[in-house]
């Protein structure tokens, strides 16, 4: 036998069934397969009915569903006043709500992102309304926000204002919704600044304080540039989550008084569960859809500017 | 330029006492080294200096003027830390005039001085870059470089070269020996290497557990060590350190101190003979061919182990039985409490 040439050259040479790579390959899948499963079924299938249900017009009572192009889209826009007003509720809610939101929550953590005693609990009282049931905090907001008798007013009664019947008069339920609607959804934001306010180097600081920057200085020039990425999503998720909010609206004001607090998110819950439009409320979706979007595009290319 | 005098110094971090008072003057223009062990507050020490951390006792002067409660950007110091602190959102330019910027130094005036020191650090070309664009060795420039745009009296450095390749951390190193001749500015630099220090120094102080073991020029180190750590400190190799009653073997004409109990010998100090009956005998167990020179580890009959650094190239195989011995000069002599006796 020739020994410089092993026998299992032939074998060797003889391509496997499956090949390294495409054992990866199916490995893989099969990991992601779970996810990737639950993302057709749950997201991409409702959202391709959607498009599609957005062009007919399906009255739930009727079980027919008729198939009229874009004519949900023209009806909204152009035919019905009611869509405008809606739409102008949102953007005052975000307007109100997501400067509010991102101001309070760098505030809490510039306080809490170091260390001392008691930071945990301060910490865990800005945090613990997220994690509240909406409803539940609502309710609770509701009954202390009550024209008479309501703890609010109790208060303000004593330092002698006679507060307003908030849920009961359009502009102040707008303000109402918005700042219990901030102080349920701060924490969450001041977790993320936190998290970032902590991967800023010490020596960042230090360096800039040895330099004789004042602590307003080292905010302004050093801490708040380096917070931008932060700052960007922060912006992101609160603008999309201020458009997408209904559970408070449901429950405080059922979109009232005279529909100051009927925003968006609502009156699609409206047309279709209430009304049982199903067409007209998934091209309501569609447009919501397509106002986040662009929102959130326009601010990441405010961003990339920014960094050039 | 100022002189930096330390007088009992010290400092707790709650209960325990990291610095445990220290003395020191560090002259004019003069470059002073802390070296010392891992956690012995090399760092603290320099932190104190510049203001970063408070003094806990003791007094602190900086060009003669009492500096313990003097805020850390009005004492006239400029600090370059081991992690560069560089702001990644800043280019070169920005970086090195960020001082000057709060300090509201007109553009013309911080734009002329950026450059200036720019030119020093030859960095000319690379002001207009960010600091994720450079390479470990230019950060580190940069980093230099924003300390002297502020004209300090003092520069301080924190282990600068840590976090560079051996290489560039030996051309670093003569880069600031030559900054330092040329600026004439009173630097404190701290490092665990014992050859930075050497090579650097015109004062080491070797510290340990807080406290000051010795302080002098390099030469003083190496040749008049104060105690045993000093003399295991400085030096590399580190020092051997035997039984008193060799030396008579090592060097038979020296005179026992009385109070002897233990001898040091450094390495390169060695010199191999043949075996007789007044050298040290030993048996070779390894050598470690370098290059430039061969570590050769030798066995003594009392078990102990012996390192020897001769620069021939061929040395005694493994196994071979020698004899050594050194000058009488050589010779470093501890006594019971590790204290240098002559
Ligand atoms: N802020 C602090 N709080 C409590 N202990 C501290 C603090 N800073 C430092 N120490 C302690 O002080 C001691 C000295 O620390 P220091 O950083 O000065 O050491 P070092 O000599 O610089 O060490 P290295 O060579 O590792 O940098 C260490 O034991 C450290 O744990
Ligand atoms: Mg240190």
């Amino acid at each position: 036998m020739d020994l410089s040439r092993p026998e299992t050259t032939a074998r060797n040479d003889r391509a496997p069934w499956l090949t390294l790579k495409t054992r990866e390959m199916l490995e893989a899948w099969l990991f992601v397969s779970p996810t990737v499963i639950g993302f057709l079924i749950f997201f991409l299938g409702p959202l391709v009915a959607v498009v599609y249900f957005s062009m007919t017009e399906w009255n739930l009572l009727s079980q027919k569903a008729t198939f009229v192009g874009l004519d949900n889209f023209n009806d909204t826009l152009f035919k019905n006043p009611d869509f405008w007003h809606v739409v102008r509720n949102s953007v005052v809610f975000a307007i109100g709500l997501v400067p509010l939101n991102m101001a309070l929550a760098l505030t809490l953590a510039l306080a809490l992102s170091r260390p001392f005693f008691g930071v945990v609990f301060f910490r865990t009282v800005f945090f613990a309304p997220v994690i509240t049931s909406a409803i539940a905090w609502a309710i609770v907001w509701k009954f202390l926000l009550q024209g008479e008798g309501g703890v609010i007013n109790q208060m303000l009664a004593l330092v002698g204002i006679t507060g307003p019947n908030w849920l009961r008069e359009p502009n102040w339920a707008m303000a109402a919704v918005i700042v219990t609607r901030v102080i349920k959804m701060v924490g969450l934001n001041m977790i993320l600044y936190i998290a970032a306010l902590q991967a800023v180097p010490r020596d960042y600081e230090e360096a800039a304080r040895l330099e004789g920057a004042s602590r307003w200085q080292v905010f302004t020039m050093v801490i708040w540039p380096l917070l931008a990425p932060t700052t960007l999503v922060i912006l992101v998720i609160t603008t999309i989550g201020s458009f997408k909010v209904f559970d408070h609206i449901y429950q405080m004001t059922g979109g009232g008084p005279e529909n100051g607090t009927l925003v968006l998110a609502f009156y699609i819950y409206q047309q279709g569960f209430k009304f049982f439009n199903v067409g007209y409320a998934a091209a309501l979706a569609m447009i919501m859809f397509v106002i986040v979007m662009a929102l959130t595009l326009i601010q990441v290319w405010i961003r990339r500017r920014g960094t050039q | 330029m100022a002189d930096v005098v330390l007088k009992d110094i010290r400092k707790q971090f709650g209960a325990t006492e990291i610095i445990r008072g220290v003395d020191l003057t560090v002259d004019e223009g003069e470059f002073a080294v802390f070296v010392g062990p891992s956690g012995c507050g090399k760092s603290t020490l320099l932190r104190m200096i510049s203001g970063l951390e408070d003094v806990s006792s003791g007094e602190l002067h900086i060009g003669g003027r009492r500096m313990n409660d003097v805020q850390a950007a009005k004492r006239g110091v400029g600090m370059v830390f081991q992690s560069y602190a560089l702001y990644p959102h800043l280019n070169v330019r920005d970086n090195m005039g960020f001082g000057l910027k709060v300090r509201k130094v007109p553009v013309d005036e911080r734009d002329r001085r950026v450059r200036e020191a720019a030119a020093t650090l030859k960095l000319d070309a690379l002001l207009d870059r960010y600091p994720r664009q450079l390479s470990g060795g230019q950060r580190q420039r940069v980093a230099i470089g924003r300390a002297i745009v502020g004209s300090p009296d003092v520069f301080l450095f924190d282990e600068p070269l840590s976090n560079l390749d051996a290489e560039l951390r030996v051309h670093m190193r003569s880069e600031i020996a030559a900054l330092h001749n040329r600026l004439k500015t009173t630097m404190i630099y701290v490092t665990h290497d014992q050859i930075e220090a050497m090579t650097l120094a015109d004062k080491i102080v070797v510290l340990r557990d807080g406290l000051v073991e010795q302080i002098g020029s390099p030469r003083d180190l190496y040749e008049k060590p104060n105690n045993v750590f000093v003399a295991q400190f400085i030096g590399s190799p580190r020092m051997n350190l035997l039984p008193a009653a060799e030396a008579k073997l090592i060097s038979p004409t020296h005179a026992l101190p009385a109070s002897a109990v233990s001898v040091g010998v450094r390495p390169e100090h060695l010199r191999v003979v043949e075996p007789t009956t007044d050298s040290l005998s030993a048996t070779v167990t390894l050598n470690e061919y370098t290059g430039a020179v061969t570590l050769m580890h030798v066995e003594l009959p009392g078990g102990q182990t012996c390192l020897v650094v001769d620069d021939k190239r061929d040395m005694p195989p493994i196994g071979t039985r020698i004899g050594l011995t050194a000058d009488k000069d050589n010779l470093h002599f501890f006594d019971a409490d590790g204290r240098a006796v002559s």
